[in-house]
């Protein structure tokens, strides 16, 4: 059990003063009287096989304990469960009347006027599309080249020059001419004939159209598409490399410093974004490249389950509104 | 009216019978928490000492000494429910660059705490819990860092559950850590494995009797030229006497030939591993949290929806990330409660959706059924 509040003030005021108000012994005497019983705590999160044993040993009054525990258990996850079904069906509302409200109407006129007040915009934005587990492959892949398309278009409209799209299995990545083609087809429904222009990257691959036209007067975005491959698997990969050239005698152990390794991965795989967007009811990476989200800010629209621009919007007024200390 | 309503509370919380009361609630919500599913491996990302001290008008090393305080009673919670491991961001690489008398003042909580740890050490012994301090040691002061082995190794016989202190750490720093001491251990060779079997003794036979036999073009050989060569090289970079023979004789032999196999055979115990065997388990044996589970629950306060460089490694494919709007001081019980029944929930809902996925829970889901 926690400290009492007398013990508390005695303790803190012995801290202000370095130290000296209390003797050894009274300061032990605080912690023994917060202290759980020698056979409490962490002897109960032992198997199944140790519960039983205890019960036996320890009677009636244990049992009844347990059936306590069991049952408040269940309660405390019966309010919860109403709680969080209620939260959902609030949020589900919520997100869809904002999303009426902020309906870009396809026009980037009205998505540039909803960005210019920000007073910062992400330099590269990033976001994690999921697969359907249910779904057949193909409108899957249809329904993802669709989203990145979308969120494509968007970012171009809010003149954000990098978008890198994480899509765990890779389909995207094997689609490329697709997604361009996609890409494309969205940049000239939005902004008619005198759209930007575009080039889709991915790591190891040749770029996208490999060769860059010149660039248009409208701005150009970079699509980076990137798959679980790119993640911890791309740090072993490294490694391997390094590895071998050390063994080669080409460089030794200690010239592998965070700058270089920070070059390596942030040059070939995916520079450090911005800003994640996530379109999952809760904060889950699912194997993003863990070295590059470092100082990402994560947004996640809680109990959200749709792909939506009114998800875009809220993570770039947030991303506005967040502060970098670094440490400071 | 708030201050009477406040005043009121206070003084029925802060009575010894109101106290029994609270503690005794604490007790029956933990243990009724461990009937279900209970994370692994919980970090935490204590954020927002300092802006805690700043709306209460305190120095800010005291809002370090709450943060302090609430941290013991969180692990308190997390060892009650019986989550194994616990590791806490104390003190990031970064936070050199503050104010240097708040470094001071944390070095001095962090020696201060883990003297007292050392003394009355039966506070972590009671839960079972060893302490174990993760980062970049070389940046520790002197005296700092021989009261941190001290409380390690007063604990270190404790196995139930650990205490993982980062301190001074950043995730980044424990990735190039890692990917060092793997080439490291790749740069060592192989010990020679001690079997009756040489490997040589074995080729030979086989290539005498393909040499017997009638076939001129052996397949056998064919396959381990590449192994051949690579021994070749790495022998030439470790034994440098025979080295440029070596790679002479294997210039100038056509491939194929068995001479040059026979003889890198015969010291091919001294071989370096072959760097392709590098795999993600090779990287993850580095890391500080090596034996540790996997991570369950990444816990950051204070409304900060960043990483900030922690458990990168380890968060980023199905830790559950919890970020709270609440300062570190003021979190506590009712606000870890939440998190903990969250993720009971969602272990509940996708034990649902696939059903053979987690054995762990199986138990859970017979109590919750």
């Amino acid at each position: 059990m926690p400290i009492s509040v007398r013990d508390t003030k005695a303790y803190r005021a012995d801290e202000r003063h370095g130290h000296a108000l209390l003797t050894e012994a009274q300061r032990q005497a605080i912690f023994k009287a917060s202290l759980p019983a020698p056979n409490d705590g962490p002897a109960g999160m032992n198997s199944k096989g140790a519960h039983v044993q205890r019960r036996s040993r320890l009677g009636v009054r244990r049992f009844l304990k347990n059936q306590v525990f069991v049952f408040v258990f269940a309660l405390m996850h019966g309010i919860f469960s109403l709680y969080i079904k209620s939260r959902q069906t609030w949020h589900g509302v919520a997100y869809q009347i904002s999303s009426i409200l902020y309906y870009h109407h396809a026009t980037p006129q009205y998505i540039r006027r909803d960005v210019e007040g920000l007073n910062k915009k992400p330099k590269h934005l990033s976001a994690i599309l999921k697969t359907e587990v249910d779904h057949r492959a193909k409108t899957d892949v249809d329904r993802l080249i669709e989203e990145t398309a979308e969120l494509a278009t968007w970012c171009a409209c809010a003149e954000i020059p990098m978008l890198s799209i994480y899509e765990k299995s890779g389909v995207l990545k094997k689609h490329m001419p697709r997604v361009y083609e996609a890409v494309i087809q969205k940049f000239t429904f939005y902004f008619g004939a005198e759209h930007p222009t575009l080039s889709v990257t991915s790591p190891h691959r040749d770029d996208f159209p490999t060769r860059m036209l010149e660039e248009s007067k409208h701005g150009h975005l970079q699509l980076h598409l990137i798959s679980y491959q790119d993640g911890r698997e791309s740090i072993v990969d490294l490694t391997r490399t390094l590895a071998d050239m050390s063994q080669r005698g080409k460089i030794s152990p200690r010239d592998i410093s965070q700058e270089l390794i920070d070059a390596e991965l942030s040059e070939g795989i995916l520079p450090e974004p911005d800003l994640l967007i996530l379109f999952t009811p809760y904060v889950e990476l699912s194997g993003y490249p863990p070295w590059q989200i470092r100082l990402t800010e994560i947004f996640c629209l809680q109990d959200n389950e749709t792909f939506g621009y009114q998800v875009f919007l809220r993570a770039l007024r947030n991303f506005a509104s967040a502060q970098m200390r670094r440490g400071k | 009216m708030a201050d009477t309503v406040s005043l009121l509370r206070r003084l029925i919380l802060e009575s010894p019978p109101g106290e029994w009361a609270v503690n005794q609630l604490r007790e029956l919500l933990i243990g009724a928490l461990k009937q279900g599913p209970i994370p692994q491996h919980v970090a935490f990302e204590m954020d927002g000492n300092r802006r805690y001290a700043r709306s209460r008008r305190m120095e800010t090393v005291e809002g370090h000494h709450r943060g302090f305080e609430a941290l013991a009673k969180i692990m308190e919670i997390c060892y009650k429910c019986g989550v194994k491991v616990v590791t806490v961001y104390a003190f990031s690489i970064e936070n050199f660059n503050r104010p240097k008398y708040e470094v001071e003042g944390l070095m001095q909580l962090a020696k201060v705490k883990l003297e007292q740890l050392t003394t009355y050490g039966d506070i972590l012994d009671r839960y079972g819990a060893c302490v174990r301090i993760l980062g970049q040691r070389e940046l520790i002061r002197d005296d700092v860092l021989e009261v941190m082995d001290k409380a390690v190794a007063r604990t270190k016989h404790n196995n139930k559950a650990v205490l993982n202190i980062c301190f001074p750490y950043t995730s980044r720093a424990e990735m190039t850590t890692a990917i060092r001491s793997t080439v490291q251990e790749f740069l060592s060779p192989t010990p020679p494995k001690n079997t009756p079997f040489s490997p040589s003794r074995i080729r030979q036979k086989i290539l005498s009797s393909q040499l017997d036999g009638r076939e001129p073009l052996p397949t056998i050989p064919d396959e381990p030229l590449d192994g051949g060569e690579y021994e070749d090289k790495d022998s030439y970079e470790d034994k440098d006497p025979y080295g440029d023979e070596d790679v002479s004789s294997s210039a100038t032999l056509p491939p194929g030939s068995p001479e040059p196999r026979l003889r890198s055979g015969s010291y091919g115990s001294a071989t370096l591993p072959n760097p392709d065997n590098i795999t993600v388990d090779t990287i993850e044996r580095h890391i500080y949290t090596a034996n540790d589970p996997p991570l369950d629950i990444f816990v950051r306060t204070s409304g900060v929806e960043r990483l900030s460089d922690f458990m990168l490694w380890q968060c980023h494919q199905d830790t559950h990330i919890f970020f709270r709007k609440c300062l570190w001081p003021d979190f506590d019980l009712k606000d870890f409660i939440w998190v903990l029944l969250e993720w009971q929930w969602r272990q509940k809902q996708s034990d649902r959706e696939n059903p053979s996925s987690r054995s762990r829970n199986s138990k859970a889901r017979s109590m919750m059924e």
